[in-house]
């Protein structure tokens, strides 16, 4: 580049640079609107109504004022990037989708089951919404739905929203699972939305136009269809910013960026009128702050408490926690691998010794000491949702059982008080190896399982990790993937609401040929994969939530999977705000229910 | 004058482009932008993560990558479904990119927020500047009061406690002194029943955006953002006053009997400003950048908060803007600087 052309270039760069960045400072305050609601504070004595004049005879009686709107505010610790769902991937922002872009065909109510939306009814074989080979699902849309301005919501809008998902030209977060299970979406009439999948796919209630993670259900297609047109893309439509047009119980009014958000009642919304007038959300710079806002009452709905922040919060005497299933659940993952390089100890092959290091452990006692008793020991790995198995309980604390367990096991008691067997003429001592992250309360839950495990005669050793360095991956060395250790300890999920999971498929094994496989417990149980295969077939919801039943039996009762506790989230929530039905799914699903005590 | 200012702009360039290819190396080297795509609970997919890389132009050289975000790529043909062959519209004509580059005014787009980062920091930029120039005028006539009163009355008590009380404020932590303001003034003040002030935001929502909300929120974080530099900068001023005023000239002026008005503030302050606006200089174009800290405290929806949030995601194309304007407000205040020097002292003249 000679150095003429390089200075021109720069010499409008500079210019260009300069203008723009001056240009708004010209205008320093931001344009100033009216107050949102002209109300007075509380804490203005001097409105008081004159409570010395005498009445006057003519006068109006005391004037009925317009009662103040019910504000629902909600601090969020993480500012959303992007209004349009599929866009975004952050949690702050799918929860939002409920309020303003309501569209999946289906959502989840507080007991973890998928409800009708904009779908009539749930799809299923006896109401002829499944094809017999499972891959057509016929969905009949409520007539009675429309956009906030006005227009209809019918199935084209989803045929649409399915469109622009799939362009190369738009670069959405996810195109889960539209690219690798949907064939086609089409729209048979206004009313009649068919979706053809490539093999039958089971996941699709929580997956194909859903309001869980990214995505949600349909667009506006009169909205953004012009802008796509128009701009080839809707990358960088002025409604992922500014979503007026909208479906749901609120209708978007005002983004302030790093302020806040602002929904206001929608009065056209097919489940009628919310109570509430409007929601604001205020983005506030941290969790502290957060907890500081709940604590202020200067928020109505605080998320992801927790455990250290719960009593203090309760102590205020203003808010209600609430829990939610979200997936996590604490767990004791085994190593069972037979693969020389990655075995653990040779005892956790045994059913029954599995059976007995979980049976001498009091973990009832654990949760009470540790997290103040608020949360439980969970029956399955599905707790909280209907693919947990009614009948399945956890194991009792029963340190004479155990004994007795390891005693038949041939693990008998040596000299040290630590039990031994020999095993291919050379004695094994029963020391395990347990590792857990870093985190305060799993090491005081090792030190406790450490002494209750001596009183049967385990021995253990305690690892601690930086939880980066343990969940590392195979190919990065993680000391899991490995199969360094013998039991670990930490919190792990199906694709929730979705009960599926990888974990403990055989084929995901970690390998030097599959380094990134997840079955970082080495289990591979013939029985248990054909359950696994049989459910991801399994279209029809009840008949999969059976099989998901016999899975949590089978975990069960060969001790591959143990509870330590139930994770879920922990919302607090204002006394005044009634009618709040968090779901772990779809949290804000009953929004247009809230209502606020005044 | 009008040549120097010419030659000095023509030297910026060169310095510019160095300055712009080495943020542009280390903030796309800062992080995966990618890996923070999974905001929610689940990580991204390998194929919605390659697609991505491919869209948002992540696959392509770092060089290239340069060249679009400087020159734009809507010279340049492009293939948005990576079949290796050039894209084609209906008419079988090729198609272009959409970005016109950094020297065309156009930063790109974010890649968290999808907006094109021009809008993203005009957004901010008025609330940074309303923050960051109302602290600026506090300090500067708070400290030059201050310098100017301890210099003409040194090892006065005056003097004595705004030393001690600038050793402390100098040495103070601004989360510290933020905080505590806090505590003080909106939690206690709040709990002791008296009227307090707000924690944080720019308006109360119940009440509404107004300029007087605004104003009343912004005193403790200008208090906060003031008070560290105050001791600093009153400090320098005592200090080069001090000097001054022994100087010859300033005995001369008082012996033909000139007002102490006339000589404090004509011949001695004149003199005495020349260090004193060479570190303003220095400073106030980082006014632009904001402060991360003070705003990240009082929740203060500026650039330093803007910065702050992209830069935990490793959205570089908002990072770039960003530094990119701070970089060329550093030229411009350099060269605004050094022509005040020559009002101030009329023997440097650069012509």
């Amino acid at each position: 580049m000679s150095n003429r052309l390089f200075a021109a270039f720069s010499g409008l760069m500079i210019v260009a640079m300069i203008l723009s960045a001056c240009a708004p400072a010209a205008t320093p305050v931001p344009p100033t609107q009216p107050p949102a609601q002209p109300t007075a504070k509380p804490a203005e004595p001097t409105k008081a109504p004159e409570p010395t004049k005498p009445p006057a005879p003519t006068a109006t009686p005391a004037p009925t004022a317009i009662p103040k709107p019910k504000v629902v505010r909600i601090a969020f610790p993480q500012e959303p990037d992007n209004l349009n769902p599929y866009y975004s991937n952050m949690w702050f922002a799918a929860i939002l989708n409920a309020l303003y872009i309501n569209t999946s065909l289906l959502e989840y109510n507080d007991k973890a089951e998928a409800i009708p939306n904009v779908a009539k009814e749930i799809p299923t074989a006896a109401n002829g919404g499944i094809s017999a080979d499972g891959k057509t699902i016929t969905f009949k849309l409520r007539d009675d739905v429309k956009w906030s301005d006005g227009t209809p919501l019918t199935a084209d809008d989803f045929v649409f929203t399915w469109q622009m998902v799939m362009s190369d030209k738009n670069a959405v977060v996810t195109r889960d699972p539209y690219d690798v299970a949907v064939d086609k979406v089409e729209a048979k009439d206004k009313t009649t939305l068919v979706v053809t999948f490539k093999e039958p796919y089971a996941p699709w209630q929580a997956k194909v136009f859903q309001n869980v993670s990214a995505g949600s259900g349909a667009l506006p297609k009169h909205i953004l269809e012009p802008v796509f047109t128009k701009d080839g893309t809707i990358d960088k439509a002025e409604w992922n910013r500014k979503p007026t047009v909208g479906f749901g119980p609120f209708v978007f009014k005002e983004w302030q960026s790093g302020s806040s958000i602002t929904f206001v009642a929608n009065p056209n919304y097919y489940k009628g009128k919310p109570k509430v007038d409007q929601i604001f959300i205020k983005i506030v710079p941290d969790d502290a702050a957060q907890i500081a806002a709940l604590k202020a009452g200067d928020s109505d709905i605080g998320t992801f408490i927790s455990y250290e922040d719960m009593a203090d919060l309760e102590k205020l005497g203003t808010l209600d926690l609430v829990k939610t299933p979200s997936g996590y659940q604490e767990s004791w993952i085994m190593n069972l691998s037979t693969n020389s390089k990655t075995a653990g100890h040779p005892a956790l092959q045994d059913v029954n010794v599995r059976k007995a290091l979980v049976m001498a452990v009091d973990r009832d006692k654990i949760v009470k000491d540790l997290l103040e008793g608020r949360t439980k020991v969970s029956a399955t790995f599905w707790e909280g949702t209907p693919y947990a198995n009614p009948d399945e309980k956890p194991l009792k604390y029963d340190p004479e059982g155990a004994k007795k367990l390891l005693d038949a096991a041939g693990w008998t008691v040596g000299k040290d008080g630590i039990r031994e067997k020999t095993i291919g003429g050379k004695v094994v001592k029963l020391k395990l190896r347990y590792a857990t992250t870093t985190r305060e309360v799993r090491k005081n839950v090792q030190a406790i399982v450490q002494q209750m495990w001596k009183a049967v005669g385990v021995d253990a050793e305690l690892i601690n990790h930086q939880s980066d360095l343990f969940f590392a991956s195979y190919a990065d060395k993680g000391p899991i993937a490995l199969g360094q250790y013998d039991i670990q300890e930490f919190s792990t999920n199906p694709n929730f609401p979705d009960p599926d999971i990888a974990r403990w498929l055989c084929k995901e094994i970690p390998s030097d040929a599959n380094p990134t496989g997840v079955n970082d417990q080495g289990l591979c149980d013939k029985d248990l994969d054909a359950l696994f295969a049989k459910q991801t077939v399994t279209v029809d919801a009840a008949a999969r939530t059976k099989i998901f039943w016999d899975i949590g039996k089978m975990l069960n009762d060969k001790v591959y999977w143990n509870s330590m506790w139930d994770d879920p989230d922990w919302y607090a929530t204002s006394k005044k705000l009634v009618n709040l039905k968090l779901s772990g799914g779809t949290p804000f699903w009953n929004a247009v229910e809230w209502d606020l005590k005044q | 004058m009008g040549r120097y200012i010419i030659r000095r702009l023509l030297q910026a360039m060169p310095l510019l482009f160095i300055i712009s290819v080495i943020i542009f190396v280390l903030t796309t080297q800062m992080g995966d932008p990618l890996s923070m795509f999974g905001g929610g609970r689940r990580a991204l997919r390998s194929e919605d993560r390659i697609r991505l890389t491919r869209q948002l132009g992540l696959d392509k050289p770092l060089y290239m990558q340069y060249v679009i975000w400087l020159a734009g790529n809507d010279w340049m043909p492009i293939d948005a479904d990576a079949d290796g062959k050039q894209d084609v519209d209906e008419n079988g004509k090729l198609v272009y990119g959409t970005r016109k580059g950094a020297l065309r005014g156009d930063f790109g787009t974010s890649f968290a927020t999808r907006q094109p980062v021009m809008d993203m920091i005009k957004e901010r930029l008025p609330n940074t500047l309303l923050l960051m120039l109302t602290a600026e005028v506090v300090i500067i006539i708070s400290s030059l009061v201050i310098g100017l009163v301890s210099a003409l009355k040194q090892y006065s008590v005056f003097d004595h406690t705004v030393t001690a009380l600038s050793f402390i404020g100098f040495s103070m932590p601004i989360p510290l002194l933020a905080l505590g303001l806090i505590y003080i003034f909106a939690v206690y003040f709040k709990r002791w029943g008296l009227p307090y002030l707000p924690t944080g935001g720019m308006y109360d929502p119940q009440v509404g955006q107004s300029w007087q909300q605004t104003l009343w929120h912004m005193v403790l974080p200008v208090t906060a953002l003031s008070v560290i530099t105050v001791a600093g900068y009153s400090r320098f001023i005592r200090g080069s006053m001090l000097e001054v005023i022994s100087q010859d000239y300033i005995r001369t002026a008082k012996a033909k009997g000139l007002a102490d008005r006339r000589i404090v503030f004509i011949h001695a302050l004149k003199n005495a400003a020349l260090p004193i606006v060479t570190i303003i200089g220095l400073d106030l174009p980082f006014l632009l950048a904001g402060a991360v800290v003070t705003e990240s405290i009082f929740a203060w929806p500026g650039m330093g908060r803007l910065f702050y949030d992209h830069t935990t995601r490793s959205d570089f194309p908002v990072l770039m803007g960003i530094m990119m304007i701070i970089s060329v407000a550093v030229v411009v205040f350099q060269l605004i600087t050094d022509l005040t020097y020559t009002f101030l002292d009329p023997r440097i003249r650069y012509d």
